[in-house]
């Protein structure tokens, strides 16, 4: 007995596209003509169709009037807070603070002595207080650092390409972060400081990157160094940190 | 401020908060749909949608122009969605149930009889939805309820086009499934609403 089914039948997986209308029209006519010929297709173009038109019962309650502003409201607070207008270009030499800083932290000796009472003998800090005193001083100078640091990383991320000579204000900047960086680095592990100093550990190589880097840098460069900020979320790590480095 | 997509963007690169309130705006509602269908409750979807803004204030540095800023934020929305599915585990079985728990009901002019027979839909469905993976489920999402077309669920799941194509015929297959029961049972019963 001759088969008079027409022939090539659509696959399932065919008229659920069908059904999404992500066909080509040649095909969507095809299938067309087809299922006005072939119950069997039809049955199973029926199923399909009833189960995608009874997943459409299943709706969303509509947000209250006002949402975008609470949205915007929830957002807005949680964004970065906007910086003023100083870019990386503006900043000072920052090994030099560090040094100092490290000298402080590691020099508990230059503690200075009470001579006011007419000379007596000099009153020894307690240990408590020295280490009080190290760790104002890290803390104060990490924040600096991290704060200059996203600067540079945002200046990095936004400026337009091609950077040209923005890049060597960048390899300058970048170049006295890795110093200063270090210094912080070996103060805070010897402070007990072990998340701080994985955070400088964790910056430490895109800011060599940058400044061990060409002085005219091409797009690809540039893309490939934005890719590696985004991908680290170096952006995001740093803005986190820089707001208390004493929660880190 | 009336800005398009595009030209929002640009300007809330440059550091235009006003211009990422413009976005945020325009966007909020479709991502609060997306987030709620993924995580089936309120208070989660808007922890989703804050989360995505967040991150894609973050990110907007790497958006290429050219891309399509909508489809580029659904695949935000996604992955916070499917972080926060992760990250509560023992709640995410629960959660398409919700969903359709809180669907409208088809009430008007059903008899007693086909109230039964929907709600009996319903419980298959819930199931059926319940057991998708989370990216068949996005997939499923995008295609059914948000439009998208294979390409662009493609493209906002981070999947090859035969992934992503296959990700919503499983989703489709397994809701298929849940309601073949029902539709032998309609065979001999009073049609749905739908194939009057």
């Amino acid at each position: 007995m001759t088969d008079t089914r027409p022939q090539t039948h659509p696959g399932d997986d065919e008229l659920v596209l069908h059904f999404y209308g992500e066909l080509p029209a040649d095909e969507r006519a095809r299938i067309d003509a087809h299922l006005g010929a072939c119950a069997a297709c039809q049955a199973a173009w029926a199923e399909i169709r009833d189960t995608l038109r009874a997943a459409d019962a299943v709706d969303v309650p509509e947000p209250p009037d006002g949402f975008e502003r609470i949205v915007w409201a929830r957002v807005s607070a949680a964004l970065p807070p906007r910086r003023p207008l100083v870019t990386w270009r503006a900043l000072v030499p920052l090994s030099a603070v560090a040094a100092l800083v490290v000298a402080v932290v590691a020099g508990p000796r230059l503690w200075p002595t009470d001579r006011a009472a007419g000379g007596r003998a000099a009153v020894a800090p307690s240990a408590a207080d020295i280490r009080d005193a190290r760790e104002r001083a890290l803390f104060a100078a990490l924040g600096g650092h991290f704060e200059q640091t996203e600067l540079l990383l945002v200046e990095l991320m936004n400026t337009p390409e091609p950077m040209d000579d923005g890049f060597e204000f960048a390899r300058l900047a970048a170049s006295d972060l890795v110093a200063s960086g270090r210094l912080y680095r070996a103060t805070a592990e010897e402070t007990g400081h072990r998340v701080l100093a994985a955070m400088l550990e964790d910056l430490e190589p895109v800011l060599v990157e940058v400044a061990r880097g060409p002085e005219h840098v091409d797009r690809e460069t540039v893309r490939s160094l934005r890719a590696r900020i985004d991908d680290e979320d170096l952006l995001f790590k740093v803005r986190a940190v820089s707001t208390d480095p004493r929660d880190r | 401020m009336h800005l398009d997509d595009a030209a929002a963007v640009a300007r809330a690169k440059g550091g235009d908060e006003d211009a990422f309130r413009v976005l945020v705006e325009r966007h909020s509602r479709n991502i609060y749909r997306l987030a709620y269908r993924m995580t089936g409750r309120p208070e989660d979807a808007q922890d989703v949608v804050q989360d995505t803004f967040v991150r894609a204030y973050r990110q907007l540095a790497r958006f290429e122009a050219r891309s399509n800023f909508a489809t580029w934020l659904y695949r935000i929305g996604f992955n916070c969605a499917i972080d926060h599915l992760r990250a509560r585990p023992h709640r995410e079985t629960g959660e398409a149930h919700d969903v359709l728990d809180r669907r409208p009901q088809p009430n008007d002019g059903l008899s007693p009889d086909d109230l039964v027979f929907a709600g009996e839909i319903g419980d298959r469905l819930r199931n059926a939805l319940g057991d998708l993976s989370a990216q068949e489920r996005a997939a499923f999402l995008m295609r059914h309820y948000h439009g998208c077309t294979i390409e662009e669920i493609s493209g906002a799941l981070n999947l090859k086009t035969n992934a992503a194509k296959h990700a919503v015929f499983r989703a489709v297959r397994k809701m298929r499934v849940a309601l073949r029961a029902m539709h032998a049972v309609a065979d001999g019963a009073p049609k749905l609403k739908w194939e009057a």
